[in-house]
């Protein structure tokens, strides 16, 4: 019920604003907001769901954009010789496949040495982690130019769909939008199932869950590449709708930035999730942005002078700082908090019955 | 041949001795009962026989094979079960689901599978269901199965671990002190609970107590530990009249019926 | 290419040494606190460089007085370290009583969320009073203090040597360093203070039992961890000029990786892992475009410290002077 009334919503929404630059600009942050809400779904399954708290998530999401931008560009050039580059933006959506895998690929890299290691730990590798992959995209224009390095890669192939080029924020929303409603598709059977099950027993208990014969290793890699295959295919589409790729794009900042959405829409919730990635892209491209020029505009008029210094713009790390030691001192569950799947004993009154005939 | 075969098992802590060449067997369907005093090293044991910590020293058999190596999750494979002294039960998610963790091993889903919803999953799927609530049935939980597991009761958590570990369907189920923190009534339909058990499920059960009632009621074979060592066993008549318990036991204060 | 590498070899240990030491000195303060409250401090970086910054401002105004030039350069800069200290200190002690002592019983996962937040604030509230005060700028340079070059004339003794420099404040950092170590180390093993950190340390509800107040004892820990860190920021400073607000976040990624080559814990091995980590990385920003044949430069020098990190963990989590733990069931 719910679902659908969201999903007319979501589908209806872009109908209802005006046309114009407003609404391209509005059309641009819907679609952010539906990048970052399936980000934020994939670092559920690791942080939320697993337990697993990854700090350089940003990392995945970097890989799926760096895997289409190179080959969107001219730049595979450098490299590969045996066909000619830019690939054409009909390919874009064999990418958003071939990005999450890349970046899953990449997870379980990370994952084989990293998951072995005590909880605790697992937080400064991966920061650790988030830090060399922007480090290396840095730098990975010598002695073969594959990034780019710190120039970035630019003019990126758009998609093609039937023959049209998707060049506005309004024509990727609704890509955006479909790829969201298969990722939460995904994640919603995961969650009801074995799969979702044990990654809960796990974060709840390791001991106990390895008793029930549950693979700590391996059911803690399945998180870890799920999430990095969601990070991996978002990237795909935000390097197409960007057009344009550098390292900055992809700081410790950023991995916070997914890390402050899923803690303050609730760990585990796949609703509290959606809704703390749209607050948090809304706050950030929006609200902020916003405040700033209104304070700005204050001052120029002769108003109150607000020092650029504190320009809520630029106060970023101080909001989220903030918001992730409130959340954690009074709201550790989040807006909404996780809930447990209800079942219905009538569904088992034979089965009640056969017990009792053998007691 | 015994179900379960310890041979000179010992076990080091940075210094602490905890566990010095202990061997035991036992028997198939059959109840055993390891007591002593606190720090006797009994716990230490069932987490060496689980594959938690490796042993020091010594070697456990299942049905005369090593498990040795395994880890806690490839032992839970081979057919043992166990409760933790300090529960440890899955406290955010509900009774049922916890029941439903324990029938991981006969799930075949996958990630895949489950995206795809095969129709095998599904069935697999209600099978389980149905096995976990017979399960809650039989320990007296189906009421509470949609309750937060870390809000039952004590006694219910107890209860709750062991229909959780026979969801995994082992033939060796070990009990660490599952009567600790039940009141008299409790503790005399855990005692009917674990008889019955026994019978039903046709397992080996080996438990940790320190309520003596219980123990000689229950316990056809009682192994007793202190300080690391085994320094006595036999059936309850045995044991009650064993001088080196009642030492044992009257050294730390404790005493035995 | 051996010969260059050897050549060069005095100056990258001078180098390395100096970097190792404020690794090491940083790396006490995640070690003593992960060893009382088994977290890993995210903030303690951002100490170490609000430290940086609340010395700096010190020294500078010291500048603008004119006192540098006319006392002692050494006693200026011990007296900005002692203060430093005691604010760090005091922000250390704030921290752990408003965002983890209320966390202590909480999972593991929100602690770390907690302390992953403190860090960020800390981040921004010292780049905007920077800001604030420094013209809109968030780097901070300070006054230069030591300006002598000391040349190790190595070339003289042996042929295969080339000459090594460094810089006067070098020796003043490697010994303040050493005595603030030695200091700590004396403190943690003599006292009775010291001996109800490592009751804390191995076993919180024992100690209670025995007397031990275990929240004065934290919080102690943590005045001295945040002190320490708070005056090896000066140091850093001091050696290296110029300062951002985002030094804290590398350098105690390194530092806790030092700690956990040490043996997580463990004071003498947070030291051994600093030099260690100093000096490799220090050698890697040397040679690796050498030893590589130029496919890759000093640019990566940063990875090696990560790699260490996951090595040690994978092959020996315990560290070089830890002990093997388990956790009990
Ligand atoms: N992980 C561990 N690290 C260090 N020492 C341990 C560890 N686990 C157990 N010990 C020590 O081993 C000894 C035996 O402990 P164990 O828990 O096996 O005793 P127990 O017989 O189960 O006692 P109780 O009746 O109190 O449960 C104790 O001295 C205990 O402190
Ligand atoms: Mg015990």
């Amino acid at each position: 019920m719910w679902a659908a009334a969201g999903l007319v919503l979501a589908v209806l929404l872009p109908f209802a604003a005006s046309q114009g630059d407003s609404y391209e600009s509005f059309m641009d942050v819907s679609t952010m907001v539906g990048i970052y809400v399936c980000m934020a779904l994939g670092l559920n399954i690791v942080v939320g769901m697993a337990g697993l708290l990854d700090l350089g998530f940003v990392a995945f999401f970097a890989i799926g954009a760096y895997t289409y931008a190179i080959f969107a560009t001219p730049q595979a050039n450098n490299f590969l010789h045996f066909m000619d580059f830019p690939l054409s933006g009909n390919t874009f959506w064999l990418f958003i496949l071939i990005g999450g895998l890349v970046a899953s690929l990449f997870g379980v890299l990370l994952g084989i040495p990293v998951l072995r290691v005590k909880g605790d730990y697992l937080a400064i590798v991966t920061l650790g982690f988030g830090e060399i992959i922007r480090i290396v995209f840095n730098n990975m224009d010598k002695p073969i130019n594959i990034t780019n390095g710190a120039l970035g890669l630019s003019s990126i192939t758009p998609p093609t769909l039937f023959g049209i080029q998707l060049l506005n924020a309004s024509q990727f929303y609704y890509v955006v939008l479909v790829v969201a409603l298969l990722v939460l598709f995904i994640i919603r059977k995961l969650e009801a199932s074995k799969v979702g099950r044990s990654w809960r027993a796990v974060r709840e208990n390791e001991i106990a869950a390895q008793a029930m014969g549950i693979n700590l290793f391996k059911t803690k890699l399945t998180a870890f590449a799920v999430g990095a295959l969601f990070s991996g295919m978002m990237g795909v589409i935000f390097a197409s709708k960007q057009t344009f790729i550098d390292p900055t794009s992809f700081t410790m900042l950023e991995s916070i930035t997914i890390l402050v959405m899923v803690v303050l829409g609730g760990m585990g919730s796949v609703p509290g999730v959606i809704l703390g990635a749209a607050v948090v892209t809304i706050l950030n491209l929006q609200v902020l942005t916003e405040v700033s020029n209104w304070l700005t505009d204050l001052s120029v008029n002769g108003g109150i002078a607000i020092p650029d210094v504190l320009s809520p713009s630029k106060m970023q790390r101080f909001i989220f700082g903030l918001l992730l030691i409130l959340f954690a001192l009074y709201k550790p569950k989040g807006l909404i908090q996780e809930k447990n799947r209800i079942v219905d004993p009538k569904k088992f009154t034979e089965a009640g019955e056969n017990a009792h005939a053998s007691n | 041949m015994p179900m379960l075969q310890i041979k000179d098992l010992g076990k080091n802590f940075a210094g602490i001795q905890a566990l010095k060449d202990v061997s035991l067997s036992v028997e198939p369907n059959s109840i055993t009962a390891f007591i002593g005093p606190n720090g006797a090293g009994k716990t230490t044991l069932f987490n060496m026989i689980t594959g938690v910590y490796p042993p020091s020293t010594g070697e456990i058999l299942l049905e005369g094979k090593s498990l040795l190596g395994c880890k806690p999750d490839e032992i839970s494979r081979r057919g043992i079960a166990r409760t933790f002294q300090n529960i440890r039960l899955f406290s955010k998610m509900t009774v049922f689901e916890n029941v439903l963790v324990g029938c991981h091993n006969q799930l075949k889903t996958n990630v895949l599978t489950a995206v795809l919803g095969l129709p095998f999953t599904k069935k697999e799927e209600n099978i389980a269901e149905k096995e976990a609530y017979k399960l809650l049935q039989f320990v007296g939980l189906a009421e509470s199965l949609n309750e937060e597991a870390g809000n039952l009761s004590y006694g219910n958590q107890r209860k709750l671990e062991i229909a959780r570990a026979l969801a995994t369907k082992p033939r060796i189920l070990l009990l660490d002190e599952p009567a600790a923190g039940m009141n008299p009534r409790e503790t005399r339909e855990l005692t009917d609970l674990i008889l019955k058990i026994r019978d039903e499920f046709k397992l080996t059960l080996i438990l940790i107590e320190h309520d003596m009632k219980l123990v000689m009621k229950l316990s056809e074979h009682i192994i007793v530990l202190d300080h690391g060592e085994k320094i006595a066993e036999g059936n309850s008549h045995d044991i009650q009249n064993n001088p080196k318990v009642i030492e044992a036991y009257l050294g730390t204060g404790a005493v035995a019926k | 290419m051996l010969e260059n590498i050897l050549r060069t070899l005095p100056q990258v240990l001078f180098d390395g040494i100096t970097l190792g030491t404020v690794y090491a000195v940083i790396a006490l303060g995640y070690t003593m606190v992960y060893g009382i409250l088994k977290l890993i401090n995210f903030a303690h970086g951002e100490i170490f460089m609000t430290g940086a910054f609340i010395g700096t401002a010190i020294l500078l105004a010291f500048s603008s007085l004119g006192w540098i030039g006319t006392l002692p350069i050494i006693i200026l800069v011990l007296v900005a370290m002692f203060l430093t200290a005691g604010v760090t200190g005091a922000i250390g002690v704030g921290i752990e009583r408003i965002a983890y002592r209320p966390l202590r019983k909480a999972p593991k996962l929100i602690a770390l969320i907690s302390a992953i937040g403190i860090s960020f604030l800390l981040q921004d509230l010292v780049r905007f009073t920077t800001e604030f005060a420094n013209d809109g700028n968030f780097y901070l340079i300070g006054p230069e203090l030591f300006k002598s070059n000391i040349n190790v004339p190595l070339s003289k003794m042996a042929s295969f040597l080339s000459d090594a420099s460094f810089k006067t404040s070098f020796l003043f950092v490697l010994v303040t360093a050493v005595a603030l170590m030695i200091i700590l180390d004396v403190f943690v093993n003599k006292t009775k203070w010291g001996m109800a950190m490592r009751a804390v340390a191995q076993d919180r509800d024992t100690a209670a039992l025995m007397g031990v107040n275990v929240n004065k004892t934290i919080s102690l820990t943590f005045f001295i961890g945040s002190a320490l860190g708070g005056a090896t920021g000066v140091l850093f400073a001091v050696q290296y000029g110029t300062i951002d607000p985002y030094i804290g976040f590398i350098l105690g990624l390194k530092a806790f990786t030092a700690a956990v080559l040490g043996g997580i814990g463990n004071i003498r091995g947070a030291v051994l892992g600093g030099l260690i980590i100093g000096v490799v990385e220090m050698f890697a920003a040397a040679n690796l475009s050498t030893l590589t044949n130029h496919v890759i430069g000093a640019e990566y020098k940063d990875v090696f410290a990560f790699i260490i990190l996951i090595l040690v963990l994978l092959f020996k989590p315990e560290g070089l002077l830890g002990k093997a733990l388990h956790e009990k069931v």
